[in-house]
Protein backbone atom coordinates (compact mmCIF):
# COMPACT_ATOMS: atom_id res chain seq x y z
CA UNK A 1 0.00 0.00 0.00
CA UNK A 2 1.37 3.43 -0.95
CA UNK A 3 2.43 5.71 1.84
CA UNK A 4 3.55 9.28 1.07
CA UNK A 5 5.57 11.80 3.05
CA UNK A 6 3.92 15.20 3.34
CA UNK A 7 4.01 18.49 5.21
CA UNK A 8 0.79 19.14 7.09
CA UNK A 9 -0.71 22.62 7.14
CA UNK A 10 -3.85 23.30 9.18
CA UNK A 11 -6.17 26.27 9.20
CA UNK A 12 -9.64 27.69 8.92
CA UNK A 13 -12.10 27.25 6.08
CA UNK A 14 -15.35 29.04 5.34
CA UNK A 15 -17.20 25.71 5.38
CA UNK A 16 -15.86 25.04 8.86
CA UNK A 17 -17.06 28.47 9.99
CA UNK A 18 -20.52 27.89 8.54
CA UNK A 19 -20.68 24.47 10.15
CA UNK A 20 -19.52 25.49 13.61
CA UNK A 21 -22.06 28.29 13.71
CA UNK A 22 -24.76 25.74 12.97
CA UNK A 23 -23.36 23.53 15.71
CA UNK A 24 -20.49 21.13 16.30
CA UNK A 25 -22.76 18.06 16.13
CA UNK A 26 -24.11 19.19 12.73
CA UNK A 27 -23.35 17.33 9.53
CA UNK A 28 -22.09 20.59 8.00
CA UNK A 29 -19.42 20.97 10.72
CA UNK A 30 -18.35 17.34 10.81
CA UNK A 31 -18.06 17.12 7.01
CA UNK A 32 -15.97 20.30 7.01
CA UNK A 33 -13.36 19.12 9.54
CA UNK A 34 -13.30 15.31 9.27
CA UNK A 35 -11.25 15.56 6.07
CA UNK A 36 -7.96 16.60 4.55
CA UNK A 37 -7.31 18.35 1.26
CA UNK A 38 -4.83 16.69 -1.10
CA UNK A 39 -3.38 17.81 -4.41
CA UNK A 40 -4.42 15.78 -7.47
CA UNK A 41 -0.91 14.32 -7.87
CA UNK A 42 -0.90 12.97 -4.31
CA UNK A 43 -4.39 11.53 -4.81
CA UNK A 44 -3.02 9.64 -7.80
CA UNK A 45 0.03 8.43 -5.85
CA UNK A 46 -2.19 7.17 -3.03
CA UNK A 47 -4.56 5.50 -5.49
CA UNK A 48 -7.63 6.55 -3.53
CA UNK A 49 -11.07 7.03 -5.00
CA UNK A 50 -13.73 9.46 -3.89
CA UNK A 51 -15.15 8.31 -0.56
CA UNK A 52 -12.11 6.25 0.42
CA UNK A 53 -10.66 7.18 3.83
CA UNK A 54 -7.02 8.14 4.34
CA UNK A 55 -4.94 7.95 7.50
CA UNK A 56 -2.71 10.87 8.48
CA UNK A 57 0.10 10.11 10.93
CA UNK A 58 2.72 12.28 12.61
CA UNK A 59 5.31 11.47 15.27
CA UNK A 60 2.61 12.29 17.75
CA UNK A 61 -0.50 10.46 16.61
CA UNK A 62 -2.66 9.33 13.73
CA UNK A 63 -6.23 9.78 12.59
CA UNK A 64 -8.38 8.58 9.72
CA UNK A 65 -10.49 11.04 7.76
CA UNK A 66 -12.09 11.62 4.38
CA UNK A 67 -10.34 13.63 1.66
CA UNK A 68 -11.07 16.11 -1.10
CA UNK A 69 -8.92 17.43 -3.91
CA UNK A 70 -7.42 20.93 -3.96
CA UNK A 71 -5.49 22.11 -6.99
CA UNK A 72 -4.00 25.00 -4.99
CA UNK A 73 -1.78 22.58 -3.07
CA UNK A 74 1.65 21.49 -4.25
CA UNK A 75 2.54 17.83 -4.18
CA UNK A 76 3.70 16.91 -0.69
CA UNK A 77 1.57 19.46 1.17
CA UNK A 78 -1.78 18.56 2.74
CA UNK A 79 -4.30 20.90 4.37
CA UNK A 80 -6.21 19.78 7.46
CA UNK A 81 -9.00 22.09 8.74
CA UNK A 82 -8.84 22.81 12.49
CA UNK A 83 -11.04 20.51 14.54
CA UNK A 84 -11.27 17.40 16.73
CA UNK A 85 -9.79 15.11 14.04
CA UNK A 86 -6.80 17.33 13.24
CA UNK A 87 -6.06 17.64 16.97
CA UNK A 88 -5.17 13.94 17.10
CA UNK A 89 -1.91 14.54 15.24
CA UNK A 90 -0.57 17.71 16.91
CA UNK A 91 1.98 17.60 19.70
CA UNK A 92 1.12 19.70 22.74
CA UNK A 93 4.61 21.16 23.21
CA UNK A 94 4.65 24.91 22.81
CA UNK A 95 8.36 25.74 23.03
CA UNK A 96 7.55 28.00 26.00
CA UNK A 97 5.28 30.21 23.90
CA UNK A 98 1.83 28.78 24.70
CA UNK A 99 1.33 27.94 21.02
CA UNK A 100 1.52 24.36 19.74
CA UNK A 101 2.80 23.87 16.18
CA UNK A 102 -0.19 23.47 13.86
CA UNK A 103 1.43 24.22 10.52
CA UNK A 104 4.47 22.87 8.73
CA UNK A 105 4.40 19.47 10.47
CA UNK A 106 6.06 16.40 8.86
CA UNK A 107 3.44 13.68 8.36
CA UNK A 108 2.67 10.50 6.43
CA UNK A 109 -0.54 9.76 4.53
CA UNK A 110 -1.75 6.32 3.47
CA UNK A 111 -5.03 4.92 2.19
CA UNK A 112 -7.44 3.16 4.52
CA UNK A 113 -8.37 3.17 8.20
CA UNK A 114 -11.57 3.67 10.17
CA UNK A 115 -13.10 7.12 10.46
CA UNK A 116 -14.25 7.79 14.04
CA UNK A 117 -17.49 9.60 14.79
CA UNK A 118 -17.40 12.87 16.77
CA UNK A 119 -18.74 11.05 19.84
CA UNK A 120 -16.02 8.41 19.51
CA UNK A 121 -13.34 11.10 19.27
CA UNK A 122 -14.71 12.72 22.45
CA UNK A 123 -14.89 9.36 24.24
CA UNK A 124 -11.28 8.64 23.25
CA UNK A 125 -10.26 11.70 25.26
CA UNK A 126 -11.39 9.83 28.38
CA UNK A 127 -8.96 6.99 27.67
CA UNK A 128 -5.65 6.80 29.53
CA UNK A 129 -2.38 7.32 27.73
CA UNK B 1 -38.75 44.75 11.96
CA UNK B 2 -35.39 45.58 10.32
CA UNK B 3 -32.48 46.45 12.61
CA UNK B 4 -29.67 48.31 10.87
CA UNK B 5 -25.97 48.77 11.57
CA UNK B 6 -25.88 45.52 13.49
CA UNK B 7 -22.37 44.32 14.39
CA UNK B 8 -21.53 40.75 13.39
CA UNK B 9 -20.14 38.67 16.28
CA UNK B 10 -18.14 36.14 14.29
CA UNK B 11 -14.63 37.19 13.25
CA UNK B 12 -12.25 40.01 14.05
CA UNK B 13 -13.65 42.13 11.19
CA UNK B 14 -16.73 42.96 13.34
CA UNK B 15 -18.60 44.18 10.23
CA UNK B 16 -21.01 46.80 11.54
CA UNK B 17 -23.35 47.20 8.57
CA UNK B 18 -25.61 44.17 8.90
CA UNK B 19 -29.34 44.54 8.45
CA UNK B 20 -31.15 41.93 10.51
CA UNK B 21 -34.86 41.22 10.25
CA UNK B 22 -36.54 40.20 13.49
CA UNK B 23 -40.06 38.83 13.38
CA UNK B 24 -41.99 37.37 16.28
CA UNK B 25 -38.92 37.38 18.51
CA UNK B 26 -36.84 35.44 15.97
CA UNK B 27 -34.15 36.39 13.46
CA UNK B 28 -35.74 35.72 10.07
CA UNK B 29 -33.26 37.30 7.65
CA UNK B 30 -29.89 38.98 7.44
CA UNK B 31 -28.43 41.22 4.75
CA UNK B 32 -24.83 42.28 4.06
CA UNK B 33 -23.30 39.49 6.15
CA UNK B 34 -20.92 36.87 4.77
CA UNK B 35 -21.97 33.20 4.59
CA UNK B 36 -20.58 32.50 8.07
CA UNK B 37 -22.36 35.52 9.52
CA UNK B 38 -25.60 34.32 7.91
CA UNK B 39 -25.04 30.88 9.43
CA UNK B 40 -24.47 32.42 12.87
CA UNK B 41 -27.60 34.60 12.86
CA UNK B 42 -29.92 32.13 11.15
CA UNK B 43 -28.77 29.04 13.09
CA UNK B 44 -28.23 30.49 16.56
CA UNK B 45 -31.19 28.47 17.84
CA UNK B 46 -29.91 25.10 16.58
CA UNK B 47 -28.03 22.51 18.64
CA UNK B 48 -28.50 24.56 21.81
CA UNK B 49 -27.70 23.30 25.28
CA UNK B 50 -31.28 22.53 26.28
CA UNK B 51 -30.88 22.90 30.04
CA UNK B 52 -28.30 23.33 32.77
CA UNK B 53 -26.73 20.08 33.96
CA UNK B 54 -24.49 19.02 36.82
CA UNK B 55 -23.00 15.54 36.99
CA UNK B 56 -25.21 14.50 34.05
CA UNK B 57 -28.45 15.51 35.79
CA UNK B 58 -30.72 18.33 34.72
CA UNK B 59 -30.59 21.27 37.13
CA UNK B 60 -32.00 24.74 37.28
CA UNK B 61 -29.58 27.60 36.73
CA UNK B 62 -29.02 28.31 40.43
CA UNK B 63 -28.31 24.65 41.19
CA UNK B 64 -25.82 24.50 38.34
CA UNK B 65 -24.20 27.74 39.50
CA UNK B 66 -23.92 26.27 43.03
CA UNK B 67 -22.28 23.15 41.60
CA UNK B 68 -19.83 25.38 39.69
CA UNK B 69 -19.04 27.34 42.86
CA UNK B 70 -18.37 24.10 44.74
CA UNK B 71 -15.94 22.87 42.06
CA UNK B 72 -14.08 26.17 41.81
CA UNK B 73 -13.90 26.83 45.55
CA UNK B 74 -12.47 23.32 46.17
CA UNK B 75 -9.90 23.65 43.40
CA UNK B 76 -6.29 24.40 44.30
CA UNK B 77 -5.41 25.57 40.79
CA UNK B 78 -8.34 26.26 38.48
CA UNK B 79 -7.93 27.31 34.85
CA UNK B 80 -10.35 29.95 33.58
CA UNK B 81 -10.18 29.88 29.79
CA UNK B 82 -11.82 30.98 26.56
CA UNK B 83 -13.46 34.40 26.51
CA UNK B 84 -12.72 35.53 22.96
CA UNK B 85 -16.24 34.90 21.66
CA UNK B 86 -18.08 36.81 24.32
CA UNK B 87 -18.36 40.47 25.24
CA UNK B 88 -16.06 42.51 27.45
CA UNK B 89 -18.29 42.56 30.56
CA UNK B 90 -18.11 38.77 30.81
CA UNK B 91 -14.34 38.83 30.31
CA UNK B 92 -13.99 41.27 33.18
CA UNK B 93 -15.97 39.01 35.55
CA UNK B 94 -13.96 35.93 34.53
CA UNK B 95 -10.69 37.65 35.40
CA UNK B 96 -12.09 38.54 38.82
CA UNK B 97 -13.04 34.88 39.33
CA UNK B 98 -9.40 33.94 38.65
CA UNK B 99 -8.28 36.48 41.24
CA UNK B 100 -10.76 35.27 43.88
CA UNK B 101 -9.88 31.60 43.34
CA UNK B 102 -6.11 32.15 42.99
CA UNK B 103 -6.35 30.51 39.59
CA UNK B 104 -4.93 31.05 36.13
CA UNK B 105 -6.84 32.93 33.45
CA UNK B 106 -6.05 32.68 29.77
CA UNK B 107 -7.84 33.54 26.53
CA UNK B 108 -7.74 31.97 23.08
CA UNK B 109 -5.06 34.39 21.95
CA UNK B 110 -2.63 31.87 23.40
CA UNK B 111 -3.40 29.53 20.47
CA UNK B 112 -3.80 32.15 17.74
CA UNK B 113 -1.97 35.48 17.94
CA UNK B 114 -0.28 34.94 21.33
CA UNK B 115 3.10 34.83 19.55
CA UNK B 116 2.16 38.12 17.87
CA UNK B 117 1.66 39.73 21.26
CA UNK B 118 4.98 38.33 22.48
CA UNK B 119 6.76 39.87 19.51
CA UNK B 120 4.94 43.21 19.68
CA UNK B 121 5.80 43.50 23.38
CA UNK B 122 9.46 43.16 22.43
CA UNK B 123 9.66 45.33 19.34
CA UNK B 124 6.53 47.52 19.16
CA UNK B 125 4.28 47.95 16.16
CA UNK B 126 3.43 50.35 13.39
CA UNK B 127 -0.35 50.21 13.08
CA UNK B 128 -3.42 51.89 11.64
CA UNK B 129 -7.17 51.42 11.80
CA UNK B 130 -8.87 49.46 9.04
CA UNK B 131 -10.55 52.73 8.03
CA UNK B 132 -7.21 54.43 7.53
CA UNK B 133 -5.95 51.46 5.52
CA UNK B 134 -9.10 51.56 3.36
CA UNK B 135 -8.62 55.27 2.72
CA UNK B 136 -4.88 55.25 2.08
CA UNK B 137 -3.32 51.88 1.30
CA UNK B 138 -2.16 51.47 -2.30
CA UNK B 139 -0.32 48.27 -1.45
CA UNK B 140 -1.67 45.38 0.59
CA UNK B 141 0.32 42.27 1.51
CA UNK B 142 -1.38 39.20 3.01
CA UNK B 143 1.28 37.02 4.61
CA UNK B 144 0.24 33.60 5.89
CA UNK B 145 -3.35 34.82 5.90
CA UNK B 146 -6.34 33.63 3.89
CA UNK B 147 -9.21 36.09 4.40
CA UNK B 148 -11.34 34.52 1.66
CA UNK B 149 -11.85 31.60 4.06
CA UNK B 150 -11.45 33.11 7.52
CA UNK B 151 -12.37 36.83 7.31
CA UNK B 152 -14.76 36.76 4.41
CA UNK B 153 -15.54 40.47 3.99
CA UNK B 154 -12.10 41.80 4.86
CA UNK B 155 -11.15 42.14 1.20
CA UNK B 156 -14.42 43.67 0.04
CA UNK B 157 -15.11 45.92 3.02
CA UNK B 158 -11.74 47.07 4.35
CA UNK B 159 -8.54 46.22 2.57
CA UNK B 160 -8.73 45.66 -1.20
CA UNK B 161 -11.97 46.46 -3.01
CA UNK B 162 -13.43 49.59 -1.37
CA UNK B 163 -12.86 53.04 -2.75
CA UNK B 164 -11.01 55.07 -0.14
CA UNK B 165 -10.56 58.79 0.32
CA UNK B 166 -7.18 58.71 -1.44
CA UNK B 167 -7.33 55.37 -3.27
CA UNK B 168 -9.59 54.50 -6.19
CA UNK B 169 -10.49 50.98 -5.08
CA UNK B 170 -9.11 47.67 -6.33
CA UNK B 171 -7.42 48.90 -9.52
CA UNK B 172 -5.34 51.40 -7.56
CA UNK B 173 -4.10 48.83 -5.05
CA UNK B 174 -1.30 46.34 -5.56
CA UNK B 175 -2.18 43.11 -3.77
CA UNK B 176 0.47 40.53 -2.87
CA UNK B 177 -0.06 37.19 -1.14
CA UNK B 178 2.76 35.21 0.48
CA UNK B 179 1.69 31.69 1.42
CA UNK B 180 2.70 28.05 1.32
CA UNK B 181 -0.25 27.16 -0.93
CA UNK B 182 -2.24 28.86 -3.64
CA UNK B 183 -5.30 29.85 -1.65
CA UNK B 184 -8.39 31.61 -2.99
CA UNK B 185 -6.87 34.84 -1.63
CA UNK B 186 -3.72 34.13 -3.67
CA UNK B 187 -5.84 33.66 -6.79
CA UNK B 188 -7.24 37.18 -6.58
CA UNK B 189 -3.85 38.80 -5.91
CA UNK B 190 -1.70 40.66 -8.42
CA UNK B 191 1.28 38.67 -7.22
CA UNK B 192 1.51 35.34 -5.42
CA UNK B 193 4.77 34.38 -3.79
CA UNK B 194 4.91 30.73 -2.78
CA UNK B 195 7.10 30.05 0.21
CA UNK B 196 8.29 26.71 1.56
CA UNK B 197 6.63 25.66 4.85
CA UNK B 198 8.49 27.05 7.88
CA UNK B 199 10.51 29.39 5.65
CA UNK B 200 8.93 32.69 6.71
CA UNK B 201 11.60 33.84 9.16
CA UNK B 202 14.41 33.49 6.63
CA UNK B 203 12.44 35.26 3.91
CA UNK B 204 11.42 38.16 6.16
CA UNK B 205 14.99 38.64 7.39
CA UNK B 206 16.28 38.48 3.83
CA UNK B 207 13.81 41.16 2.78
CA UNK B 208 14.95 43.34 5.69
CA UNK B 209 18.50 43.08 4.42
CA UNK B 210 17.39 43.89 0.85
CA UNK B 211 15.55 47.02 2.04
CA UNK B 212 18.82 48.17 3.58
CA UNK B 213 20.60 47.59 0.27
CA UNK B 214 22.61 44.57 1.44
CA UNK B 215 23.79 42.02 -1.13
CA UNK B 216 22.57 38.48 -0.53
CA UNK B 217 24.97 35.73 -1.66
CA UNK B 218 22.41 32.98 -2.30
CA UNK B 219 20.14 32.44 -5.29
CA UNK B 220 16.98 31.62 -3.40
CA UNK B 221 15.52 31.64 0.11
CA UNK B 222 12.81 29.16 1.18
CA UNK B 223 12.08 28.37 -2.45
CA UNK B 224 11.82 31.99 -3.61
CA UNK B 225 14.41 33.34 -6.10
CA UNK B 226 16.29 36.35 -4.73
CA UNK B 227 15.32 38.37 -7.79
CA UNK B 228 11.65 37.84 -6.93
CA UNK B 229 12.25 39.11 -3.38
CA UNK B 230 14.20 42.10 -4.73
CA UNK B 231 11.30 42.94 -7.03
CA UNK B 232 8.85 42.70 -4.14
CA UNK B 233 10.96 44.94 -1.93
CA UNK B 234 11.18 47.49 -4.77
CA UNK B 235 7.41 47.45 -5.24
CA UNK B 236 6.84 47.85 -1.52
CA UNK B 237 9.28 50.77 -1.41
CA UNK B 238 7.45 52.49 -4.23
CA UNK B 239 4.05 52.31 -2.47
CA UNK B 240 2.73 55.46 -0.85
CA UNK B 241 1.08 53.57 1.99
CA UNK B 242 1.49 49.84 2.49
CA UNK B 243 -0.32 47.48 4.83
CA UNK B 244 0.83 44.00 5.80
CA UNK B 245 -1.91 41.74 7.14
CA UNK B 246 -0.56 38.56 8.65
CA UNK B 247 -2.26 35.44 9.89
CA UNK B 248 -1.60 32.20 11.70
CA UNK B 249 0.70 31.11 8.89
CA UNK B 250 3.32 33.04 10.83
CA UNK B 251 2.29 32.31 14.44
CA UNK B 252 1.55 28.57 14.19
CA UNK B 253 4.62 27.52 12.19
CA UNK B 254 8.24 27.13 13.25
CA UNK B 255 9.63 30.37 14.62
CA UNK B 256 6.25 31.54 15.97
CA UNK B 257 6.85 34.85 17.76
CA UNK B 258 10.22 35.26 16.06
CA UNK B 259 8.42 35.26 12.70
CA UNK B 260 6.39 38.22 13.89
CA UNK B 261 9.50 39.87 15.27
CA UNK B 262 10.97 39.62 11.76
CA UNK B 263 7.74 40.88 10.14
CA UNK B 264 7.68 43.91 12.44
CA UNK B 265 11.33 44.41 11.58
CA UNK B 266 10.54 44.39 7.86
CA UNK B 267 7.73 46.91 8.32
CA UNK B 268 10.05 49.04 10.43
CA UNK B 269 12.66 48.94 7.64
CA UNK B 270 9.99 49.83 5.08
CA UNK B 271 9.21 52.95 7.08
CA UNK B 272 12.70 54.21 6.20
CA UNK B 273 11.43 54.37 2.61
CA UNK B 274 7.69 54.99 2.83
CA UNK B 275 4.71 54.47 5.14
CA UNK B 276 3.94 50.86 6.13
CA UNK B 277 1.73 49.35 8.83
CA UNK B 278 1.17 45.84 10.16
CA UNK B 279 -2.11 44.32 11.32
CA UNK B 280 -2.73 40.83 12.72
CA UNK B 281 -5.80 39.09 11.30
CA UNK B 282 -7.50 38.38 14.60
CA UNK B 283 -9.85 35.39 14.39
CA UNK B 284 -12.46 35.28 17.15
CA UNK B 285 -14.58 38.40 17.09
CA UNK B 286 -13.52 39.67 20.51
CA UNK B 287 -10.10 38.15 21.01
CA UNK B 288 -8.68 41.68 20.71
CA UNK B 289 -11.17 42.69 23.43
CA UNK B 290 -10.06 39.81 25.64
CA UNK B 291 -6.45 41.02 25.39
CA UNK B 292 -7.60 44.57 26.09
CA UNK B 293 -9.72 43.77 29.16
CA UNK B 294 -7.03 41.42 30.53
CA UNK B 295 -4.53 44.24 30.21
CA UNK B 296 -6.79 46.77 31.96
CA UNK B 297 -7.35 44.50 34.91
CA UNK B 298 -4.09 42.61 35.29
CA UNK B 299 -1.50 44.52 33.28
CA UNK B 300 -1.07 41.52 30.96
CA UNK B 301 -2.94 40.43 27.81
CA UNK B 302 -3.25 36.64 28.45
CA UNK B 303 -1.63 33.81 30.46
CA UNK B 304 -2.12 35.39 33.89
CA UNK B 305 -1.60 33.50 37.15
CA UNK B 306 -3.10 34.69 40.46
CA UNK B 307 -1.79 31.91 42.72
CA UNK B 308 0.35 34.38 44.68
CA UNK B 309 -2.51 36.81 45.06
CA UNK B 310 -1.19 39.18 42.42
CA UNK B 311 -1.06 38.80 38.63
CA UNK B 312 1.97 37.17 37.05
CA UNK B 313 2.42 36.77 33.29
CA UNK B 314 4.32 33.95 31.63
CA UNK B 315 3.21 32.50 28.29
CA UNK B 316 4.49 28.95 27.99
CA UNK B 317 3.84 28.39 31.69
CA UNK B 318 0.46 30.00 32.38
CA UNK B 319 -1.03 29.29 28.95
CA UNK B 320 -3.91 26.83 28.68
CA UNK B 321 -2.29 24.19 26.46
CA UNK B 322 0.79 24.02 28.70
CA UNK B 323 -1.23 23.88 31.93
CA UNK B 324 -3.47 21.11 30.62
CA UNK B 325 -0.74 19.07 28.93
CA UNK B 326 1.33 19.11 32.13
CA UNK B 327 -1.71 18.15 34.21
CA UNK B 328 -1.09 21.15 36.44
CA UNK B 329 -4.66 22.42 36.80
CA UNK B 330 -7.26 20.53 38.84
CA UNK B 331 -10.46 22.20 37.58
CA UNK B 332 -11.50 24.41 34.68
CA UNK B 333 -14.07 27.08 33.95
CA UNK B 334 -14.54 27.38 30.18
CA UNK B 335 -16.41 30.35 28.75
CA UNK B 336 -17.33 30.75 25.05
CA UNK B 337 -14.71 28.30 23.84
CA UNK B 338 -14.31 24.65 22.91
CA UNK B 339 -10.82 23.52 23.92
CA UNK B 340 -11.78 19.83 23.65
CA UNK B 341 -12.23 20.45 19.91
CA UNK B 342 -9.38 22.89 19.38
CA UNK B 343 -6.44 21.77 21.55
CA UNK B 344 -3.86 19.07 20.78
CA UNK B 345 -5.11 15.73 22.07
CA UNK B 346 -2.76 15.54 25.08
CA UNK B 347 -4.01 18.85 26.41
CA UNK B 348 -7.66 18.02 25.63
CA UNK B 349 -7.34 14.70 27.48
CA UNK B 350 -6.68 16.45 30.78
CA UNK B 351 -10.08 18.13 30.49
CA UNK B 352 -11.59 14.63 30.73
CA UNK B 353 -9.76 14.01 34.01
CA UNK B 354 -10.70 17.15 35.93
CA UNK B 355 -14.07 18.72 36.81
CA UNK B 356 -14.95 21.20 34.08
CA UNK B 357 -17.61 23.92 34.25
CA UNK B 358 -18.64 25.19 30.82
CA UNK B 359 -20.79 28.17 29.85
CA UNK B 360 -22.00 27.54 26.30
CA UNK B 361 -24.85 28.21 23.92
CA UNK B 362 -24.43 25.04 21.89
CA UNK B 363 -23.44 21.41 22.38
CA UNK B 364 -19.71 20.96 21.83
CA UNK B 365 -17.06 18.34 22.59
CA UNK B 366 -16.20 20.42 25.69
CA UNK B 367 -19.80 20.37 26.97
CA UNK B 368 -19.79 16.59 26.41
CA UNK B 369 -16.82 16.30 28.81
CA UNK B 370 -18.05 18.81 31.40
CA UNK B 371 -19.29 18.11 34.93
CA UNK B 372 -21.38 21.28 34.89
CA UNK B 373 -22.87 22.88 31.79
CA UNK B 374 -24.73 26.18 31.98
CA UNK B 375 -26.56 27.41 28.87
CA UNK B 376 -25.99 31.08 28.07
CA UNK B 377 -27.26 33.75 25.69
CA UNK B 378 -25.45 34.43 22.40
CA UNK B 379 -23.65 37.76 22.73
CA UNK B 380 -24.45 40.05 19.83
CA UNK B 381 -27.80 38.35 19.16
CA UNK B 382 -29.40 37.65 22.55
CA UNK B 383 -27.22 39.88 24.75
CA UNK B 384 -25.54 43.23 24.20
CA UNK B 385 -22.03 44.26 25.14
CA UNK B 386 -18.79 45.63 23.73
CA UNK B 387 -16.27 43.97 21.43
CA UNK B 388 -12.95 45.08 19.91
CA UNK B 389 -12.24 44.80 16.20
CA UNK B 390 -8.89 43.37 15.00
CA UNK B 391 -7.48 46.91 14.75
CA UNK B 392 -8.51 47.81 18.32
CA UNK B 393 -11.67 49.77 17.50
CA UNK B 394 -14.42 49.15 20.08
CA UNK B 395 -17.94 48.48 18.76
CA UNK B 396 -21.23 47.86 20.50
CA UNK B 397 -22.96 44.49 20.05
CA UNK B 398 -26.77 44.47 19.91
CA UNK B 399 -29.37 42.47 21.71
CA UNK B 400 -31.80 41.62 18.88
CA UNK B 401 -33.96 38.92 20.42
CA UNK B 402 -34.59 37.45 23.85
CA UNK B 403 -32.59 34.35 24.80
CA UNK B 404 -34.51 31.12 25.50
CA UNK B 405 -36.50 31.27 28.72
CA UNK B 406 -34.38 31.01 31.84
CA UNK B 407 -31.14 31.60 29.91
CA UNK B 408 -28.91 34.55 30.84
CA UNK B 409 -25.79 36.26 29.50
CA UNK B 410 -22.25 35.03 30.23
CA UNK B 411 -21.73 38.14 32.36
CA UNK B 412 -24.80 37.44 34.48
CA UNK B 413 -23.85 33.80 35.15
CA UNK B 414 -20.22 34.71 35.88
CA UNK B 415 -21.44 37.38 38.29
CA UNK B 416 -23.51 34.76 40.14
CA UNK B 417 -20.49 32.45 40.33
CA UNK B 418 -18.21 35.30 41.44
CA UNK B 419 -20.55 36.40 44.22
CA UNK B 420 -20.97 32.81 45.37
CA UNK B 421 -17.19 32.33 45.48
CA UNK B 422 -16.78 35.52 47.50
CA UNK B 423 -19.41 34.27 49.95
CA UNK B 424 -17.75 30.86 50.20
CA UNK B 425 -14.41 32.53 50.94
CA UNK B 426 -15.78 34.46 53.95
Amino acid sequence: MTKIEVTLISGRTAKQGIGLEEGKPSEAYINSVCMVQLCPGDVEKLGVNEGDPVTVATDHGSVTVHWEGDEGLDSGIIFFPYGPWANQVYASGTGSTGMPLMKGIPAMVEPGGKVLLLEEIVESLREEG
Amino acid sequence: MEKVDVVCPFCGCLCDDLVVTVDGGHVTDIKNGCVVSRSKFMNHGKHRVSSATAHNEKKNIQEAVDAAIKILSHSKRPLIYGLSSTECGAISKAIEIAEVTGGVVDNTASVCHGPTILALQQVGESKASLGEIMNRADMVVFWGANPTEAHLRHITRYSVMPKGMYVEGRKARKVVVVDVRKTRTARMADKFIQIQPNGDYEVLQTMRALVRGEEIDVDEVAGIPIDELKALVTEMSEAKFGAVFFGLGLTQSEGRHMNIDAAVGLVSEMNRKTKFVLTPMRGHYNVAGANTVFTWQTGHPYAVDFSRGYPRYNPGEFTAVDLLASGEVDAALIIASDPAATFPVDAAKHLAKIPVVTLEQKKTPTTMLSEVVIPVATAGIEADGTAYRMDGVALRLSKLVEPPEGVFSDEHILDLILNGLKEAAK
